[in-house]
This record gives structure tokens, C-alpha cells and sequence, in this order.
């Protein structure tokens, strides 16, 4: 029974593919907002704090709609980017990937910074006295402390990638091969008659991965956290 | 060794403190809240005074003045926290080589299978950790401060959540530890038991100002602090040396200034030297010397003066041969005995307490460590 | 509840939902093709001005509103902007086929962004549209089941350039959301009906593609079957009249 098309084929490559990225690229950014907003005072930190919330409250089309008009070929970065380097982002899987990047942010963000502040201070001044620097501190007794919470977020923003549809249709639209991801497909294939059949089974392999990617988070959490207790 | 002058202000509390710290062993005493803690951080680098400086080993680490303010990571200290902190994600190996791996070869002080031996702490290197026992915690702690060839080894109160038994287990480690690695050691506690087995000189502090410094025994004798420690614990802490031993009664004569003492059955050469405490309590006066008594010591001594104490109980100084000497009596005894600063009279020890054992191949310069008789 | 205001007001509020949608007596709810937008809201004005009675319109592919109709939404009139997708519910007898005209033509366009450097040209067979677009992409309907998507799809079947033309597609719902993605400059090119470009600042047409090249592009309308109140009959009507019929010009329709 369960062969897939060529074209189911291609949109779950696809939402591999663009949640894959979106979220190993954001990691490093959110590594970062998350340290700073958890250990850092600053005036204005309520605004950033705000800021990076907005895309998990605004409408994702909200979202897409925004980045249209400022990375589109038009915009003030878009235009930018195509001058200087060349890149558009419109109709392409990059394009994609960066609408799901920034809908999952605040998903990673906020794990992320959980995991930092529950972290023992005192073991990072126990790292200092041993003689390693604060950058050192950070990859050697932070991070792997907080990598719980890194596996959280991360599996959080991946989830979300996945599903992720307003945005973007909107900023990238539906595009096969590059941007027809399976929420996409899925939505193309219900605003066709007789396209029922072929969202059913979209439905049921979307599921599946879903499922897949929650059993690989929750193996992967207990590992980390046995490792942790010792 | 160690030099600093400190000034720092945290809300209602003040610190100020000058101090000076040589080779061996040096205890930060005092109540909770004096300050001590906050002392050690701030040599360590964790917190930064007001003004000052600190100089460890001819170099400085700090100086408000020039501005200078060198990381916790560069000073080359060894910290040991009261909690342990070990990390959890690593093994104790990993936890043990965590600062040691920092330092290239030839910079090493102490090499890792000599720690590891002297902590006995081989078995556990595999283990993580949550895994250990409260005092294998703290070995590794101390094993993982060690590794990293430090100038100075700080301790906070590192035995402070142990039981007696496993204290007792490791204080003489810790004293090892200042001989075998030559390594200086800054001791926070507030337990008088660790401090007199373990310093060879005692800070007191309190609401962040140092009340007394030097050499143990001269510290604890001095009248003005007698009560520092709980009125409960006063008494003399005296150095003895082991003179020889009886097997047939299983006793060993130690002798000091005063004269001879007899404990149980040391194990320790002759001529080692001990440290003791005969709290004031266990000492009874009489003014003839006293026949067909059990109590086996009996010293000569002359009263030096008498000063009334709680609840109708008197301290009398005693001096004997030189050494002070400590006892309490009732008002009542007094009133029949009319002790006069002056007298002759004669102590009589119920119990003395080998505060300090001995190892016996140390050498410190110009004074050699103590041991204790177990009562 | 305390004041007497706020249960009137609850009261209202229930009453405008017990009574269904927005609280107008008869209205007309029309299903029609996106390209019809702004012509038939001008008609529907003028036919709630005469008569007093209102028309809702949802506008979108034709093959999306094909679809909800089959599933039962509450659409009385359905124009589409091709045959297959009215032949499609006649089949299913979603409509009453009595009721059926083929009210409008319209004429396929290739547009570009109002600044685009293309000069107009006379588009042939022989056309290399994907030439044209460069490395850029050409904005359409789904050519899978959205009319304008369609016809430009037969134009290029016909004209073999479909396996060049098709990787080139950047799909979209509805011809207006393929005309706005030229708009944007997202797509430097775009298929629409003449129609649409002409009520477009932002688009230029490029050229018109000529009707051997695809099916006549036909605009039937009819009555949805049980939903065709009088109101619903007057305003089918209403479409041919001769009040109406200006308006279609004037947005540049053909009417037949």
C-alpha cells in the first residue's frame, strides 16, 4: 500500500529539508538571544525580549507577509541582497527555510533560556578557578549543562518547521520542488476537487513523521538526562 | 605566600581585612557571617573588592589603585567549594583533568597519579558524580583543586557536610596535603575541631574584621578570646613530643614544658610532635598533691589569675613550666579551696585530646607538626 | 448581569446570530471567479441601489469555489472563469443547468512589473516565454486546476514549450495572487487575463497571447440547485442587462 508518489516524495524531502535547515541555522542565534536574555541586563532588554516573542504571537501569514516586504526583491534587505550578492529569497527552499526559522525562534528561544537559567552559576565559577576563560566556561560546562534544553528547543522548532504553512505560502508561495513542502501540498491539494484522496494520504504521512520526530526527541532527552545524573 | 589588604562594603556589612598567609596551613575562623567566605572569593577572583590589592606569590592579582584585576582563570589558584560543585556531565576523571588540562606539561606541579594515590580515590574514576558518596565528593573536589597546579589551594568549608566519621577520614588528608605538594592552603570553617587539626596558623574573624592572627596555640591561649570557640570548648592547645612508649600498659609518655603526659598508645615515632587540647573542664585543682587517684595526670602548676564566668563558675589560668593551662571550677570549690593568683597548686587532668596527628616524615621549618592522642 | 444595557446588547448580539450572518434581509451570496472582483462588485452596488437587495461574494479560483460548493457551501450563484469547472457541478447536478449562461470572454495576457525594461511585443507561437523570464519566474494559477493557470498551460502545450515553461512556474491561488506577485516584482513575469492588467498600475502588458493558442476563454454563470431564491434569479438576471453589460466593458470584459 504504501509506495509514495513522486510528488509526496518531493514535498516531505522538502519540509525535511527546510525545517533541517531552519533550525540548524537558527541554533547559534538562539544559543545567543537565549544567553542574553537570561544572564544579561540591559535597558531596553524588555523590547528585545518582546520582539523575538512576536512571531509566536502574531498570525505566521502576519509573519510572511512582513518578511515579503522586507526581504522580497523590493524590500529594503531583499533589494540589497540582490544587488550586492545576487540572492533572491522569493520562490526559493532558502526563502522557506528562513519563514520557518523565524516562526520556530521563539520556541528555541524560550527553552533555551529556561535550560540557562536553571543552570548552577557556582559550576561556572568552579570552571573559572580551574583556569578556563569565559568563552571556555561556556562550551565546556554551560552548554553541555543546558543541553537539555538545546534538545527541547531544538526538537520544538522542528516541529513547528514542520508544520508551518501561513508564512510561507505567503512569503515563498507554492512552488514544487522548492517550496511545496507537505503542509502546502496538502493545503494545494484540498482547493481541487477530487484532490481528497491525495491530501488524505499527505495527512497520514505527515503524521507519521510527526510521530517519528517526537519518539526520536523523547529517546534522545532520556539519553541526555541519564548521562547527566551519572 | 599570600599578602592583601581588602576594603569592600556590601549593603550594612563591611569588610577589612589585612592579612598575611606563609607556607602550611592557614584557618579562616569565625561565626557565620564574618566575612570569610566573601575573603576567600574576592583572593579568588569570584568578587572584587572596593578597594585593595592581593599579591600571591610576588604577584598581583588585584590593586584598586593600578586598576589591575587579573581573571579567576589566570591567577593559578586551586578552589575548593563547600558544595564540591563537580560537574555532573563529566566523569570523575574528566572532572579530575578538567584543570589539569589546561596547564602544559612542563608547567605541572603535581602529577595525577600522585593525587589520585593519595586521595585513593582510583577506584572511582569512572564513576560520575551522582554517583559517589558525600566524602568521595569531597576528595575529588579537593583531587580536581590539586590537579590544577595551584599557587594556593583555597578551601571552603569543604568538610562542612560530612559526618564526624568521614571528617575524621579525611582532615589528615588535607594536612598531607600541604607537605606532600608543598602547596599552601586558606582554610574557611567554623568548626573549632577542624581548625586545631588541621592550621598551623589561625585567622579569627568577625563582622569582617580579622580580631586575631598568628600560630595556633597562641591564638587559642590568648585570654581575650576564650570564648571565641563556645564556652563549652575553652581550654589550652599545646604542642608535646612523643617521648616514648610503655607496651606492657599500652601508653605513650609525651613531654612539653610543663612536663610529661601520659595518652594511649600513639603510633607514632619518638620525637614526632602532637598537638593537644585539655579543655578546661576536664582540668581539676587540688592544692596538695593528690594520692591513690586513677587519674594519671597530675602537673605542678601556679595560678596565674582567676575570672568569674557564667553560672557561678570560675576560670582559673594556670601556668606550668611555661605553658598555659586552663581551668573551671564552681564558685563553691573556690570559696573552699581560696585560690589566690600566685599560688601552688596542682592540675589534675581527667581527659587530653590529640587535636593533631602527626605524619610522621614532615618537616616544616622550624616546627614540627603535632599529633594528637586519641582519649 | 447588572445593567439592563449590557443584556440588550446580549441580546442583539444573539438574535444577529440566530438569524445567520450579517443582519440585511436577502441577500445573494455569489461564488465567483477572483477575476471578477472589481467588476462585479460594481454591478452588485448598482443592483442593491435599484433593488434594495444585497449582494456577499467570495472570490477565488474557480477551482476552490468549485470544491466548497461541493461540499455544501452556501454559495447561490456560481461564475467560473472556465467551462470545466461549471461542467464539473452540472455533472454532479450542483447547479441547475437550465439556469447556465456563458455571459463573458476575456483575452490572456504576459505581463511584467510597471518597470520592467521588456518592450511590448506580438506573441506567437513561436515566442520563447521562457526566454524571456531570464532566470527569473513566471507567475500563473495553478495550471493543475486554476483557470488562468489552465489556459496559459493548453497555450504552451500547444506551443511545445510546456516541459521548458513548466519548472519555471511560480503558482499561485488565484490569477490576483499571481498578478500581485508581478506587482511586487517578485516574478518578472506573469500570466492573467487582460482584465486584470488593465486595472493594475503596477503591471504593464507585454503582450497578448493570441486565442488560437488556448481554448476560448468562456465565463459561464448559473444558479446554485436549491439555493435559487428570487432574489438569487433577479440578480442572474440583473448580470445582462444592458446597466450591467457597460460595466463589463468598461472592465474591459467581452460579452457575449
Amino acid at each position: 500500500m504504501f509506495s509514495l508518489t513522486p510528488l509526496e516524495i518531493e514535498a516531505l524531502r522538502l519540509s525535511l529539508l527546510v525545517s533541517g535547515v531552519a533550525v540548524a541555522g537558527s541554533l547559534p542565534l538562539g544559543i545567543l538571544c537565549a544567553w542574553v536574555l537570561a544572564r544579561r541586563d540591559f535597558p531596553g532588554k524588555v523590547l528585545v525580549d518582546g520582539l523575538i516573542h512576536l512571531p509566536l504571537v502574531l498570525p505566521p501569514v502576519v509573519v510572511g507577509y512582513f518578511l515579503l516586504v522586507v526581504l522580497g526583491r523590493r524590500g529594503p534587505v531583499g533589494s540589497l541582497l540582490l544587488d550586492w550578492f545576487g540572492i533572491t529569497l522569493g520562490f526559493t527552499w532558502k526563502g522557506a527555510a528562513i519563514a520557518s526559522a523565524v516562526i520556530a525562534f521563539p520556541l528555541m528561544v524560550r527553552a533555551i533560556r529556561l535550560s540557562l537559567e536553571s543552570v548552577d552559576r557556582g559550576l561556572e565559577q568552579a570552571a573559572r578557578t580551574l583556569g578556563c576563560g569565559p568563552v571556555r566556561t561556556f562550551f565546556t560546562v554551560t552548554l553541555p549543562l543546558v543541553s537539555p534544553g538545546l534538545l527541547t528547543g531544538t526538537i520544538l522548532g522542528f516541529a513547528r518547521s514542520l508544520s508551518e504553512f501561513g508564512a510561507t505560502i505567503t512569503f515563498v508561495s507554492n512552488i514544487p520542488g522548492e517550496t511545496r513542502t507537505l503542509p502546502i501540498a496538502l493545503y494545494a491539494l484540498t482547493q481541487v476537487p477530487g484532490g481528497d484522496a491525495a491530501a488524505m494520504r499527505l495527512c497520514v504521512i505527515s503524521v507519521a513523521v510527526a510521530f517519528i520526530a517526537l519518539l526520536a526527541a523523547e529517546i534522545l532527552a532520556r539519553r541526555v538526562q541519564t548521562r547527566l545524573r551519572g | 605566600m599570600l599578602d592583601l589588604s581588602v576594603r569592600r562594603r556590601q549593603g550594612n556589612f563591611q569588610l577589612d581585612v589585612t592579612l598575611k598567609a606563609g607556607p602550611g596551613i592557614t584557618a579562616l575562623f569565625g561565626p557565620s557571617g564574618s566575612g570569610k567566605t566573601s575573603l576567600i572569593n574576592m583572593v579568588a577572583g569570584l568578587s572584587r573588592p572596593d578597594h585593595g590589592r592581593i599579591v600571591v606569590d610576588d604577584r598581583v592579582l588585584f590593586e584598586s589603585q593600578s586598576g589591575i584585576d587579573v581573571p579567576p582563570e589566570h591567577r593559578h589558584l586551586g578552589y575548593v567549594f563547600q558544595e564540591g560543585r563537580l560537574f555532573p556531565h563529566l566523569s570523575v576523571k574528566g572532572n579530575l583533568t578538567f584543570g589539569w588540562q589546561r596547564m602544559p606539561a612542563h608547567q605541572r606541579s603535581v602529577q595525577f597519579a600522585d593525587v589520585v594515590d593519595v586521595l585513593g580515590i582510583g577506584h572511582l574514576l569512572k564513576r560520575h558524580p551522582a554517583g559517589l558518596s558525600g566524602g568521595e565528593k569531597s576528595r575529588v573536589a579537593i583531587g580536581r583543586a590539586l590537579l590544577a597546579s595551584p599557587r594556593i589551594l583555597l578551601m571552603d568549608e569543604p568538610l562542612a557536610s560530612l559526618d564526624a566519621g568521614r571528617k575524621a577520614e579525611l582532615l589528615p588528608f588535607i594536612v598531607n596535603l600541604a607537605s606532600q605538594f608543598a602547596i599552601p592552603i586558606l582554610y574557611v570553617s567554623h568548626a573549632m575541631d577542624e581548625v586545631l587539626g588541621l592550621a598551623d596558623t589561625l585567622v579569627l574573624m568577625e563582622n569582617g574584621r580579622v580580631i586575631a592572627d598568628g600560630p595556633v596555640e597562641e591564638v587559642v591561649a590568648r585570654p581575650d578570646l576564650k570564648d571565641f570557640s563556645g564556652h563549652r570548648d575553652a581550654g589550652a592547645v599545646l604542642r608535646a613530643t612523643v617521648r616514648h612508649h610503655d607496651d606492657d600498659h599500652g601508653v605513650t609518655a609525651l613531654g612539653f614544658s610543663g612536663g610529661t603526659l601520659l595518652v594511649s598508645r600513639l603510633d607514632l615515632g619518638c620525637g614526632a610532635s602532637v598537638r593537644l587540647r585539655i579543655r578546661s573542664r576536664d582540668v581539676s585543682l587540688a592544692l596538695e598533691p593528690p594520692r591513690k587517684l586513677s587519674i594519671r595526670n597530675v602537673l605542678p602548676v601556679t595560678v596565674t589569675s582567676l575570672s568569674p564566668s557564667s553560672n557561678h563558675m570560675i576560670d582559673v589560668k594556670l601556668d606550668c613550666g611555661g605553658t598555659v593551662l586552663w581551668s573551671q571550677i564552681t564558685s563553691l570549690a573556690q570559696s573552699h579551696l581560696g585560690l589566690t593568683p600566685g599560688m601552688q597548686a596542682y592540675a589534675l587532668l581527667k581527659a587530653v585530646t590529640i587535636a593533631r596527628e602527626d605524619i610522621a616524615d614532615y618537616r616544616r621549618a622550624g616546627i614540627a607538626p603535632e599529633a594528637v592522642a586519641d582519649d | 448581569m447588572s445593567s439592563p444595557y449590557l443584556r440588550s446588547l446580549l441580546a442583539g448580539l444573539v438574535l444577529c446570530f440566530a438569524a445567520g450572518g450579517p443582519c440585511h434581509a436577502e441577500d445573494v451570496m455569489v461564488f465567483a471567479a477572483a477575476s471578477l472582483t472589481n467588476a462585479l462588485n460594481d454591478i452588485a452596488e448598482q443592483f442593491s441601489a435599484k433593488t434594495g437587495t444585497h449582494m456577499s461574494a467570495s472570490y477565488a479560483a474557480s477551482s476552490a469555489l468549485a470544491k466548497q460548493i461541493e461540499q455544501g457551501a452556501p454559495a447561490q450563484i456560481f461564475a467560473s472563469a472556465d467551462l470545466k469547472w461549471m461542467d464539473y457541478l452540472v455533472e454532479k447536478k450542483l447547479v441547475v443547468a437550465d439556469s447556465r449562461i456563458n455571459l463573458l470572454g476575456n483575452r490572456l495576457v504576459l505581463v511584467a512589473p510597471a518597470d520592467s525594461k521588456l518592450d511590448k511585443m506580438e506573441i506567437t507561437p513561436k515566442t520563447d516565454i521562457a526566454a524571456l523570464a531570464g532566470n527569473g519566474r513566471i507567475s500563473t494559477g495553478d495550471p493543475d486546476s486554476v483557470p488562468v493557470g489552465l489556459y496559459f498551460r493548453q497555450a504552451m502545450e500547444r506551443s511545445g514549450q510546456w516541459a521548458a515553461i513548466e519548472p519555471k512556474l511560480a503558482r499561485a491561488d488565484s490569477v490576483r495572487a499571481a498578478l500581485a506577485q508581478v506587482e511586487r516584482g517578485e516574478a518578472p513575469l506573469g500570466v492573467v487575463y487582460a482584465t486584470d492588467a488593465a486595472i493594475s498600475r503596477k503591471v504593464k502588458v507585454v503582450g497578448v497571447f493570441p486565442e488560437s493558442m488556448h481554448d476560448f476563454i468562456v465565463y459561464p454563470f448559473a444558479l446554485v440547485t436549491g439555493k435559487d431564491s428570487a432574489a438569487a434569479k433577479g440578480l442572474l438576471a440583473y448580470l445582462s442587462t444592458n446597466d450591467a453589460k457597460a460595466v463589463w466593458v468598461r472592465y474591459g470584459f467581452k460579452v457575449n
